[in-house]
């Protein structure tokens, strides 16, 4: 403090005082450089690695390439297939994540009684604390045998011809996913409502408006940067999501669909992006841990590949994280 | 509303079945995801405790004499909130304890040998905690601070250097005497101390429980031998261990009139677990066949025989890293929290750059696990970097150091922002009363800002060191076993942790596997992590009652 030089000094060890005041602040303030230590080295480790590869293997056909097999001669490292994977199952799970969580959060913020809330609020961020191998375990073992029981019933009941799932699928990896990014979802949602002044709901009811009106077309519309950011944050969970993907999804990078002509315009058939969910499906953290478990003592391209496919994966989901800042930020309702 | 077609609304009309509907719909959807996660709870605990195999008669049993009290305790409880903290206070230290007198007879007895730790206990634990006490009464003392950070830094040198004689003193006491020297004394203090402090008893009362614990500590013992699955010094841990924190909530519940029903928990159980067990065995019903046993515990893993695989290896490793991770974390991550929030300037070039690094850590946050093991991978497994006349190599593939300062550098974003949080929430006019009375900066943090933020410090530190048990990732990427069948024996040894066993197990197609050795494994994760997130919640309710 500025005012400490006018305090009478009386204890008479002041060379020692300053000397540990110093001495605190500074190594105090090491430990906060660590943190920047820590981004400075991961980008350089990622950098430095990722250029020894795209010297032994040309940038454009990593970023091109269709076809993804380290292992087996002739190798190819295309990220295309991984990068498949990764929408395919992040995908699936925003599918079940995204309207649950802002149910949820509508639930919370405007509906649940104070109890219900002090119930449901930390019951939901269990959700998010279960090691991600657990869920992985509950996606093979549980998830998928249930799931071909329900495919089971719906082709006998509607006469259609859904092909059973794989031992490793991507639904059942999407849905695992889903489930533990909820929390994401719910609770920064559910902040941004919170933070919406009662004062526009009261001037709903005072119009007439249902509870109904007022939740979603005041408070919803009100709150909606704050969604889109949980949104755009829980999506980048999804996408480096390891292992519930490793155990549930497989080894196989899925085929990239055949693109089709209709009329001269090209596009992919529903169908065959529908029936990759029930094949492999592997994104780009499982290939990372498949090269990671055969050889990680250095020197391979595969092991140098590694550090590609981590510098896309650190680009994309940074990259997705500063976006949801910006977007929490710039379209914030101001209020007061 | 019946009478109108539902298609028309006209000007001023309100559907109330949307509303209904819409309520139901957001309320199903609030609790679907915590339904599921249920049932799949629901199975593997099923699985991992066997109850497939157990009879009717047992179900009717154990139905009759635990799980009806219980439920009418629940709803007895129900109404009244001190007895729910109460409960919740005796079943969360009591469970922390079993983990702590588990965690350390490894520590102190397994992976330290009695000796060993003695050494250590005089050149380092001891001085500090010395030194601690002498801070408390004497606060004049400016210097103990300093003091106790050279003794962190002196005494491990000093002790390794004097190790050859410091660990034959320590085998001539043997390791009951060691522990009873290490343990029960100080134990002894702070018991005593907590019941001045805390329960404000009378000074006769607090000494007396200061001598009572030593003095049963010895004379228990001719009544411990006679149990041969507990060694001396098992029971002179435990006794610190697990007595001291059910000897707190014993205390705290019976001291207030409200909390007294809440002992109806523990003795429900446990009179309704003997019970049950008498019935069992009177009508001779089947029994389960539980997976998660104490063979399951203590053994080896196998990938070929599922009835003695074990999860022993992989419990030591996981104890191993979160001492570790709880160590380094706590220190940068509390020093980084208290820099940001106390010293660093929030207006011009400086200014920016700490607004930078709170950007920065909040990214970080978001960083996927798996990079941090491409992190750790290069920077502490695969280097050579040359600084003048030292090489430094990395800490080795998969060794226990190498995981820790990964898994370190994963939470730490988390646990500097919970800090910064539970800094921040401490008012600034109980800083400026201090600085107003002369305090220095340091002297205001130690004495003002510390003690106030510590709980909710404590909270966030916890939470994420359940993280970093649960996380694979990271060791994968830097080279772990994930099948090993022998503990680590130091901190530059492979290890395997819990979560990398269950990894290299889930791909095992036999049944026995699947349903039986990798839900036990998951049970047992599950419940290290649930006791963890309890402690938690309990040190953050403790602390919202005292902000109150």
């Amino acid at each position: 403090m500025s005012s400490e030089g006018q305090t009478p000094d009386l204890s008479g060890d002041r060379g020692f005082r300053s000397v540990r005041e110093s001495a605190y602040k500074y190594a105090l303030a090491g430990c906060a450089v660590l943190s920047v230590l820590t981004t400075v080295s991961i980008i350089a480790v990622l950098v430095l690695d990722a250029s020894q590869f795209f010297a032994e293997y040309p940038i454009l056909e990593f970023l091109t390439g269709t076809e993804f097999s380290p292992n087996l001669e002739p190798v190819s490292f295309g990220v295309l297939p991984l990068i498949l994977g990764t929408l395919l199952i992040t995908f699936g799970a925003a599918l079940i994540a995204l309207p649950i969580g802002v149910l949820t959060a509508i639930y919370l913020s405007e509906y649940a009684s104070k109890r219900t809330r002090s119930v449901l609020k930390p019951m939901l961020e269990v959700l998010a604390g279960v090691p991600t191998v657990v869920y992985g375990y509950f996606a093979i073992v549980y998830i998928t045998p249930a799931l071909n029981a329900a495919i089971g019933v719906l082709n006998g009941a509607l006469g259609t011809e859904i092909s059973r799932l794989g031992l490793f699928n991507g639904l059942s990896a999407s849905v695992v996913v889903g489930i533990m990014i909820i929390p994401m979802v719910s609770s920064i949602s559910e902040d941004a409502m919170n933070s919406v002044p009662d004062s526009l709901r009261q001037a709903g009811y005072g119009l007439g408006a249902t509870k109904f009106n007022v939740s979603v077309t005041i408070v919803v519309p009100a709150a909606v940067s704050g969604i889109a950011s949980s949104f755009i944050l829980a999506i980048s969970r999804a996408i480096g999501e390891t292992m519930a993907v490793v155990l549930a999804a497989g080894s196989q990078p899925p085929d990239i669909p055949p693109v089709q002509q209709a009329f001269g315009v090209p596009y992919v058939a529903p169908t065959d992006i529908l029936s990759l969910f029930t094949e492999s499906s592997a994104t780009m953290t499982v290939a990372m841990i498949d090269i990671a478990s055969g050889d990680i003592s250095g020197g391979s391209t595969a092991y140098k590949s590694l550090f590609a496919i981590g510098l896309t994966l650190f680009v994309i989901t940074l990259a997705m994280n500063v976006v949801s800042d910006l977007v929490a930020r710039r379209y914030r309702e101001e209020y007061e | 509303m019946a009478t109108k077609a539902p298609t028309q609304t006209e000007f001023g009309e309100v559907s109330r079945i949307k509303g209904i509907v819409f309520k139901y719909v957001s309320f199903v959807a609030s609790i679907v995801g915590i339904l599921a996660l249920g049932v799949l709870l629901a199975y593997v605990f099923w699985d991992a405790l066997g109850l497939e195999s157990a009879g009717t008669g047992w179900y009717l049993a154990y139905t009759g004499t635990l799980l009806v009290p219980l439920l009418a305790f629940f709803a007895y409880a129900r109404t009244r909130p001190e007895v729910v903290a109460g409960a919740f206070e005796l079943f969360s230290l009591t469970l922390a304890g079993v983990m702590l007198t588990v965690a350390s007879v490894i520590i102190l007895s397994i992976i330290a040998s009695p000796a060993v730790w003695f050494a250590y206990f005089l050149t380092v634990v001891g001085p500090l905690l010395a030194l601690f006490v002498y801070g408390q009464y004497e606060r004049e003392a400016t210097w103990v601070g300093l003091a106790m950070l050279l003794t962190l830094v002196a005494g491990p040198v000093v002790g390794t250097l004097g190790l050859g004689i410091l660990t034959t003193l320590g085998s001539l006491l043997g390791s009951p005497g060691v522990y009873f020297l290490s343990l029960v004394i100080p134990g002894a203090a702070l018991a005593a101390f907590l019941a001045a402090e805390r329960f404000d008893a009378s000074r006769r009362l607090s000494l007396g429980i200061g001598v009572a614990l030593p003095a049963l500590a010895v004379v228990a013992v001719p009544l411990v031998d006679t149990v041969p699955a507990i060694s001396r010094s098992v029971w002179l841990i435990a006794l610190v261990m697990l007595g001291l924190p059910v000897g707190y909530a014993v205390a705290n519940t019976a001291r207030t009139r409200e909390r007294r029903s809440a002992f109806a928990l523990p003795v429900i159980a446990v009179a309704g677990f003997l019970a049950g067990g008498a019935i069992v065995d009177a009508i001779g019903a089947t029994k389960p066949s539980p997976w998660l046993d104490w063979q399951y515990l203590t053994s080896s893993p196998s990938i070929s025989n599922a009835a003695e695989a074990g999860l022993y290896p992989a419990i030591i490793g996981s104890i191993f890293l979160i001492v570790l991770v709880s160590v380094f974390t706590f220190v940068f991550g509390v020093g980084a929290a208290i820099y940001l929030e106390e010293y660093a300037p929030d207006n011009g070039v400086l200014g920016t750059a700490t607004r930078i690094i709170n950007v920065n850590i909040s990214n970080l946050a978001g960083v996927p696990s798996v990079v941090y093991g491409l992190l750790g991978l290069g920077i502490f497994v695969n280097i050579e970097a040359q600084l003048g006349p030292l090489t430094y190599g990395g800490f080795g593939v998969g060794t226990v150091f190498t995981a820790a300062l990964t898994l370190s550098l994963l939470i730490l974003p988390i646990v500097i922002i919970s800090a910064q949080e539970a800094i921040r929430s401490v008012p600034s006019s109980l800083r400026q009363a201090s600085y107003g009375m002369g305090a220095t900066r340091w002297q205001t943090i130690r004495n003002v800002v510390l003690p106030r933020s510590l709980p909710g410090i404590l909270t966030g530190t916890i939470l994420a060191l359940g993280r970093a048990i649960g996380e694979t990732a990271p060791l994968i990427m830097i080279g772990a076993a994930t099948t090993k069948f022998s503990p680590p024996a130091g901190l530059f040894s492979k290890l395997t942790a819990m979560p990398m066993q269950i990894y290299a197990w889930a791909f095992l197609p036999g049944e026995d596997f699947r349903y039986g050795v990798v839900a036990a494994g998951v049970v047992t994760l599950l419940i290290v992590m649930l006791t963890m997130n309890s402690v938690a919640i309990l040190v953050r309710n403790k602390y919202q009652q005292e902000a109150n």
